[in-house]
């Protein structure tokens, strides 16, 4: 072994030297011996340990360990091994996250994502900013799908036929003896069922399939379909919501529940954004006709109840009128082709009218549950209205149906992914299917324990295959657009699982990994196939110029059949099935933070409910007196029953021929006055821990985590059911809610105006019950915001660190203020005209902010723990309706968090000082000195502050009141796998805490420990903008969320803040919130029936006594009109 | 003065004429009973054999101060959540609890500070058990805002205690000042307690005939031998206690009302707190008074020592308080009113109107109507009927820091974030509880320590006057 020898330079001739020293005479002489010692580093024998002395060493150790330790080695902690990077993998820097781009699957678009993940350890989705049509935001489900791959219930193995546990290896091999099997007869007793994907690997896959087993079938099938109108028109439509200035939806959820839903919203909430009288006019005007209130439904601004069932005739009428305008032949006889529906005409003729005006920036899409016809129409529509819609030739959806498959069973199937004997058609024998097949093989992510396909698969003797999660796995996928995008694995598959594409490989002839697979695809579709472009394509997530073509559907008039309404009544309702805009169909119900994501119209968490309309409730006579809100007290009888704070609802069956279905039933404003509103994707009768349908402990009661609305699903009508009775039973059942109160009491909380306020007062969002009672701002009164946040004492904490850069305004710096750059000041500005209440920053707080899942025990409670809460309001408007729940109100939602407020009530309140103010205007939490006195929840006016009342971290759901006494969480037990999510760089908070925004301080931090280390020596150490991206701000798809440095009034925030449409909430307080947010703004077509011109919200505001006017100066100058 | 009138010759014969009749005061001490008598009655609930009733009334509190203790051991181990507390009403039975008795612990202060200073002689047949009263429900108070907090292990954080983090306390918190607010009062309250028995203990020790006895009460007699000097400096003392306590009767329940009334909840922020609250306090404290006192009087046989006067003058401290804390409810209206502020106004509709409704009524009828029987002297000369009545006021005064408390947490600023709180059966046994534990610590006091102050009673009775008539 040698050691590095060090060289020294000897002297120079004539270079100066000093007087010369020496160590020892043996240096004086230069004596070999010394020179070779001293160019040693070490002396000789050093690294040399011989056999015999390491022997002796370990020996005296381990006797001194085994003395040190005999008494003692009952009581120590269990051992666990620590290892350290012995060699340091390429580009980890322990304590830095790094991001690798990679796509969430879904059935019909895959959504660009970045993957944060810390020691390789995926912890949070992040949007791909890449894919300039997401721009980085990211949905609810993607962002809730890195806690799926730790969900302890998963499958951890594959098990046999008969039992035996299934290496990966054996698993492959056993796929392969599969497909040497079904060669004998070309696969004629082989079928396979698979949910629908978006992957072309998989395509191309199962094209070499069908090539290799020409009799072998291959089905696909989802609960929720959602690409129905390609199939009719042989294309794709992509409508463009960013040019479109008139937009109608035809019970088109497009900012709610559907893949593609991040690209929609952000293009529509682009063509959203407007301050000025003249852009409000010119901003997107949104028609909604639907029978739910759909979040797009609370966009909207003139809506238009309708049952669904009705809505495919209502689409050939809108057609009809649109040809008509224009003057097309064909309107006549298009519009007599419907009979049965009652509408008013006006709202068709004037909506029409709008959407002809506004040449070739017009639009109408409709559902995809619509019939074929109404497709149909809605395309010769369109392309009488030249409208803001592309066609392109997307891959067609596989033929064979799930009903096919279960007349005739297999006698070898396999089934990929999906819960088909969850969600599989009522009238559809799936089970049956299982039963018959004489092989059957189950690809699952959950085991026979936790899925119900599962079960049924073990039952019948089958395989049990264990999937990997996508964040595991090797695969591709396309956009809503085309856009080629890679799915990659951040981390080795934590247990032995495989892919789909594992499985499908030796079917299609091939022995590749699906790495492999996928470079073979993108060879394939990139015009470049080059190791470089694969790379580049894998670093950046998208693949550039990989869109669809574009392709002409060839529909005329004469197809659309006639069409006849079916007669809705009390007696003969219609059901709307859709997915749970919070939990989807039912495969992510495992997921924690979807369950506790409430519903963003009835704010309804953990379980389903079933919706009907205040009219049909006032029928059933539902209430046991009048059905009116004191709104004194508001609280006696609210939207339903509400007893001592818990929604307390009463129970009902909906029966349809010998189906039926039962639950609790929620009376929900805006629906259409027949309609039932299901939810489905709860009450799985054999799911993982947060999924399961749970026992109520209280009589009478029978709810647990939901109900099963599949029943009501048939093969031929998935969302929409007509003639359905509904029986109403005596009993009530609580169910989890996060508001209770749907009014706003006309409190000005949220401003809303529109072209017509601004024209006569831009401010109009600056005035209020503020106007009348004007923020206290003493001295300072009219500085602005940004001036006062650096110049007056913000929050005025007990301490200024000393080690910071000290603000201006303490007085022995007076006249040095040079010496110390401002600091940037945090703020936020939230756009509530943009908004659309969709979830997504709600889950990415969670992820991003380590927010526990307290469960639906707490949640009844009042406890939730989120940090952003999306405050959804009705507005009924009807000063004489008054108190009774509104038919068809207004919505608004507001995001509300922590305001940061400059003058923050929580933090004088506190004795411990744990909560106090940095210099940069946050309000910071330190939850280490937190004792828990809860006053500054108190204190909150905006009441955003959580406390841990429990142990929500420590303990296991379930056992949260059993104290030390009920199980912990052990160090190899699998409900600790969540544990892996968590964000390194956020504590965990303890029980007896309190927490709440912190406006990602840890981002802020990082993005200045960044700054300081590219300032160098310079002075210049500010964050630029944008650098920052707060999570819920990350997530939002719609970009409503701003936040950056106040002071700098380049930033966008600034800008945001400088907006004539920005209002701080509760100002009055003199709490000076760092969050504001700008007023929603409603553009009105005043010709439409039912125009308000006054946004409802503030004909509450009007009509509260004494306190009127929000055009008026602050004292009221001028009596208020209505 | 321009010329002093010779009173013997130039004294205006009318006045002896018109001299009006001189009310005579009632005696404090009936039935012309000697020191000898009042030495004997007092000490002799001490020295005598423990009564059956004791013994069982004992055993019975202390089975219910279990409640608590087992409560407050749950709660620690398990965490806030075994209470009802949620989001918004982060306060809930916990501090209604501590309010409700720091209120009871007003009227001790009041009655050995306030009326000695004010001269008033009737208070000495009440102060030692009306002192005992404060200090125990202090102590009972002291309980819920310590272990109402998330963790309760760092409890000492609220003192200011230099440490090397150089973290200091919440000078601005009122939560802070009233850890100074309620730790100075109960010292105080216990030192004036003691203080003031110490004559007391000096005759039980020197009545004492075990040695136990004599030892015991020795050491609390602390040399009391009752020489000149030592009743010179014991009244010196002892007027200056009573001068520091004095202030401490106001402030204690101005702070506690600080921890409303600074802060910015609609319904807790208002200026009529303090006086409000101090008013409520002495109300719930003599009402408190009254309920012990009662049955003490009719076991011990104690009427000529506490006599109908007293009663009477208690019965009106709580008719003219009582009075007044309907005043401040009225007033409060008429300020939410006159304020013009939309939150204000909602906070006290919604309590007379709102979810809450049958708790302000309940507080209302208790605290309002019920004491406004005391006009009548019948009413106060039933002693049963005075008795409910003051039971009446101390359920009132609960109701009233629910009310406060409770509605204005729980409908505030944002409809959004409204919610309904109900306690836990948790929350109720450690409130239950805390009555057993008052009792238990009383029971003690009755038993060992001397119940009323015999020398200050041996001051004011008759038979200390020569000169009376």
């Amino acid at each position: 072994m040698s050691k590095k020898v060090f060289q020294h330079p000897a002297a120079q001739p004539g270079e100066p030297t000093g007087p010369t020293y020496w160590r020892s005479l043996e240096e004086r002489n230069k004596s070999p011996e010394f020179l070779t010692r001293a160019e040693r580093e070490f002396v000789e024998g050093a690294s040399a340990i011989t056999a015999v002395e390491r022997r002796e060493f370990l020996m005296l150790m381990g006797a001194s360990f085994g003395l040190a330790g005999l008494g003692l080695a009952g009581c120590r902690e269990p051992r666990n091994h620590t290892l350290p990077y012995a060699k340091q993998p390429e580009d980890t820097i322990p304590g830095i996250a790094t991001y690798y781009a990679s796509s969430f699957p879904g059935e019909f678009a895959h959504q660009p994502i970045l993957v944060e993940t810390h020691e390789h350890r995926p912890t949070k989705i992040e949007g791909n900013p890449s894919h300039r049509a997401n721009g980085g935001a990211s949905s609810k489900f993607a962002q809730a799908s890195v806690l799926d791959m730790y969900d302890p219930d998963r499958a951890q193995a594959s098990v046999s036929a008969d039992g035996s546990v299934l290496t990966v290896a054996a698993v492959r091999s056993f796929v392969r003896g599969l497909a040497a099997a079904a060669q004998a007869d070309a696969g004629a007793g082989l079928a396979f069922l698979a949910r629908p994907s978006a992957s072309p690997t998989r395509a191309r896959l199962v094209a070499g399939l069908q090539a290799a087993y020409p009799k072998a079938r291959w089905v696909e099938y989802a609960p929720v379909a959602q690409n129905r109108a390609d199939a009719v028109l042989g294309a794709r439509a992509l409508p463009d919501y960013a040019k479109a200035r008139r937009v109608l939806s035809l019970d088109r959820d497009f900012l709610g529940a559907h893949d593609g839903t991040v690209e929609d919203t952000r293009a529509y909430a682009s063509a959203r954004r407007a301050d000025t009288a003249e852009q409000a006019e010119k901003m997107t005007r949104l028609y909604v006709v639907e029978s739910t209130f759909s979040l797009t439904g609370a966009a909207a601004d003139h809506r238009l109840r309708a049952a669904s069932s009705h809505i495919s005739g209502l689409a050939i009428i809108f057609a009809a009128e649109v040809l008509a305008q224009k003057g097309a032949a064909a309107a006549a006889s298009l519009k007599g082709k419907v009979s049965g529906i009652d509408v008013d005409s006006k709202w068709v003729t004037e909506c029409v009218a709008d959407l002809v005006s506004a040449k070739g920036e017009a639009l109408i899409v409709a559902g995809d549950h619509l019939s074929a016809d109404a497709h149909r129409a809605v395309f010769l529509a369109n392309q009488a209205l030249g409208a803001a819609v592309r066609y392109v030739a997307a891959p067609a959806p596989s033929a064979l149906t799930i009903a096919a498959l279960a007349a005739k069973p297999a006698a070898t199937l396999v089934i990929l992914g999906g819960n088909p004997a969850y969600d599989g058609p009522a009238d559809v024998n799936f089970l049956a299917a299982i039963k018959a097949a004489r092989n059957v093989v189950r690809l699952g992510y959950h085991g026979p324990s936790f899925d119900e396909t599962s079960a049924a698969v073990k039952a019948a003797g089958g395989t049990f295959l264990a999937a990997s999660h996508y964040l595991e796995s090797w695969s591709d996928g396309r956009t809503l657009a085309g856009v080629y995008v890679p799915v990659q694995p951040m981390i080795d598959p934590l247990f032995a699982t495989v892919t789909e594409l594992d499985v499908l490989a030796p079917f299609a002839g091939s022995d590749q990994e699906p790495s492999a697979l996928v470079r073979a695809t993108f060879n394939a579709l990139s015009s470049d196939a080059s190791d470089e472009a694969y790379a580049a394509w894998l670093a950046e997530g998208v693949l550039p110029g990989s869109a669809f073509v574009a392709a002409t559907p060839a529909v005329g008039p004469a197809q659309i059949k006639a069409f006849a309404a079916p007669a809705l009544s009390a007696d003969a309702l219609e059901v709307r099935l859709l997915p749970s805009v919070h939990a989807g169909d039912g495969l992510q119900a495992n997921n924690g933070w979807l369950a506790e994501a409430p519903d963003p119209m009835s704010k309804t968490v953990w379980e389903n409910v079933i919706l009907i309309s205040p009219k049909l409730a006032a029928k059933l006579a539902i209430e046991p007196s009048e059905m009116v809100i004191n709104k004194i007290g508001a609280l006696n009888r609210n939207i339903n029953q509400l007893v001592a704070g818990r929604l307390l609802c009463r129970i009902a069956t909906l029966t349809l021929g010998d189906k039926s279905v039962t639950g609790p039933l929620f009376i929900m404003p805006g629906m259409a006055d027949y309609t039932v509103g299901l939810q489905l994707g709860f009450g799985r009768r054999i799911g993982g821990r947060i999924a399961t349908r749970v026992p109520e402990r209280l009589a009478g009661s029978l709810v647990g985590h939901g109900f099963d609305a599949y029943p009501l699903v048939a093969a031929s009508a998935p969302a929409v059911r007509t003639g359905v009775r509904l029986t109403l039973t005596d009993a009530t059942v609580p169910v989890g809610n996060m508001q209770d109160h749907w009014s706003m009491e006309g409190r000005d909380i949220l401003r809303e105006g529109n072209a017509e306020d601004l024209k006569k007062n831009q401010n109009f969002a600056k005035l209020g019950i503020d106007g009348h009672a004007p923020a206290v701002y003493g001295k300072d009164g009219a500085m602005a915001p940004a001036a006062k946040a650096i110049t007056t004492p913000r929050g005025n904490s007990a301490y200024e660190h000393p080690n910071h850069s000290v603000a201006p305004n303490v007085a022995v710096w007076k006249g040095h203020e040079d010496k110390f750059p401002a600091l940037q000041q945090w703020g936020m500005s939230i756009d509530l005209n943009t908004c659309t209440g969709c979830n997504a920053c709600v889950t990415a707080c969670q992820s991003e902010n380590n927010i526990p899942v307290v469960g639906r025990e707490q949640v009844l409670k009042g406890r939730n723990m989120h940090w952003i809460r999306l405050d959804r309001y009705f507005f009924d408007g009807r000063a004489a309706a008054g108190n009774a729940i509104p038919e068809d109100p207004q919505v608004t939602f507001m995001g509300v968090a922590c305001q940061h407020c400059e003058t923050a009530p929580c933090e004088s309140v506190c004795p411990a000082n744990a909560t106090v103010h940095d210099d940069q205007g946050l309000n910071t939490m330190a939850y280490n000195r937190c004792i828990g006195t809860r006053y500054c929840a108190n204190n909150c006016p905006y009441k955003v502050r959580r406390f841990n009342f429990l142990d929500y971290n420590k303990r296991v759901d379930g056992h949260f009141y059993e104290g030390p006494l009920g199980p912990a969480k052990a160090v190899k037990d699998p409900a600790d796998l969540p544990q892996l999510q968590k964000n390194p760089d956020v504590s965990v908070r303890m029980r007896g805490v309190m927490e709440k925004c912190t406006y990602c301080v840890q981002r802020i931090q990082e993005a200045k420990i960044q700054a300081k280390v590219r300032a160098r020596n310079s002075a210049d150490i500010n964050v630029r903008d944008g650098v920052i991206q707060v999570a819920c701000q990350q997530a939002c798809p719609a970009g409503a969320i701003e936040f950056g440095d106040i002071t700098d009034p380049k930033s966008r925030v600034a800008q945001a803040k400088a907006s004539t449409r920005s209002y701080g909430a509760l100002t009055y307080l003199n709490t000076r919130p760092r969050t504001t947010y700008q007023a929603k703004l409603r553009n009105l077509n005043l010709r439409m029936p039912g125009a308000n011109l006054v946004p409802l919200s503030r004909v509450e505001m009007d009509g509260r006594a004494a306190h009127g006017d929000a055009h008026g100066d602050a004292h009221g100058a001028k009596p208020h009109s209505k | 003065m321009a010329h002093a009138p010779d009173s013997s010759t130039e004294r205006p014969a009318i006045l002896d004429k018109v001299r009006p009749a001189e009310l005579p005061r009632p005696p404090l001490i009936l039935n012309d009973r000697g020191f000898h008598w009042i030495t004997d009655k007092v000490c002799g609930i001490v020295e005598e054999e423990t009564p059956l009733w004791w013994k069982i009334m004992f055993g019975v509190a202390l089975f219910v101060a279990s409640f608590t203790f087992i409560g407050l051991a749950y709660l620690v181990s398990t965490g806030t959540g075994t209470w009802g507390l949620r989001s918004p009403v982060g306060w809930g039975w916990a501090i209604v609890n501590f309010v409700f008795w720091v209120g009871i612990g007003h009227a001790g202060t009041l009655i050995s500070a306030i009326l000695c200073l004010l001269r008033q002689k009737w208070r000495t047949s009440i102060n030692r058990a009306a002192e005992a009263m404060t200090i125990f429900a202090v102590m009972c108070a002291g309980l819920f805002p310590l272990f109402h907090v998330g963790r309760v292990w760092f409890g000492w954080w609220l003192f200011p205690l230099p440490n090397q983090n150089g973290i200091w306390v919440q000078f601005r918190s009122p939560l802070e000042w009233d850890v100074f607010a309620v730790s100075t009062y109960f010292t105080v309250s216990t030192l004036f307690w003691y203080m003031g028995m110490i004559p007391d203990l000096g005759a039980i020790r020197d009545r004492a005939t075990t040695w136990w006895r004599k030892a015991v009460y020795s050491l609390l007699a602390m040399g009391w031998r009752g020489g000149n000097r030592q009743w010179s400096n014991f009244e010196m003392a002892y007027l200056l206690l009573a001068g520091l306590s004095t202030p401490l009767v106001l402030s204690v329940h101005t702070i506690v009302s600080f921890d409303f009334a600074v802060s910015n909840v609609p319904g807790w922020h208002t200026t009529i707190f303090p006086p409000y609250f101090v008013a409520g306090a002495i109300f719930s404290g003599f009402a408190m008074v009254l309920t012990l006192m009662l049955p003490l009087r009719a076991i011990y046989r104690l009427h000529d020592v506490i006599t109908q006067y007293h009663i009477d003058n208690m019965c009106k401290i709580i008719l003219a308080t009582g009075t007044m804390v309907g005043y401040a409810y009225a007033t409060e209206f008429f300020i939410a009113a006159y304020s013009g502020n939309a939150f204000e106004k909602f906070a006290f509709v919604n309590r007379a109107f709102g979810q809450y409704a049958w708790a302000y009524w309940i507080m209302v009828s208790c605290n309002v109507i019920t004491p406004q029987l005391f006009w009548f002297k019948k009413v106060r000369e039933n002693h049963s009927l005075v008795w409910i009545i003051c039971l009446f006021v101390n359920v009132g005064m609960w109701f009233e820091r629910f009310v406060i408390t409770v509605t204005s947490l729980a409908n505030d600023y944002l409809p959004s974030s409204w919610g309904y709180y109900s306690p836990t059966i948790v929350d109720i046994f450690t409130f239950f509880g805390t009555f057993g534990f008052f009792s238990v610590l009383f029971l003690l006091f009755v038993r060992f320590l001397p119940l009323l102050p015999m020398a200050e009673l041996k001051m004011v009775s008759p038979q200390a006057d020569p000169h009376a008539r």
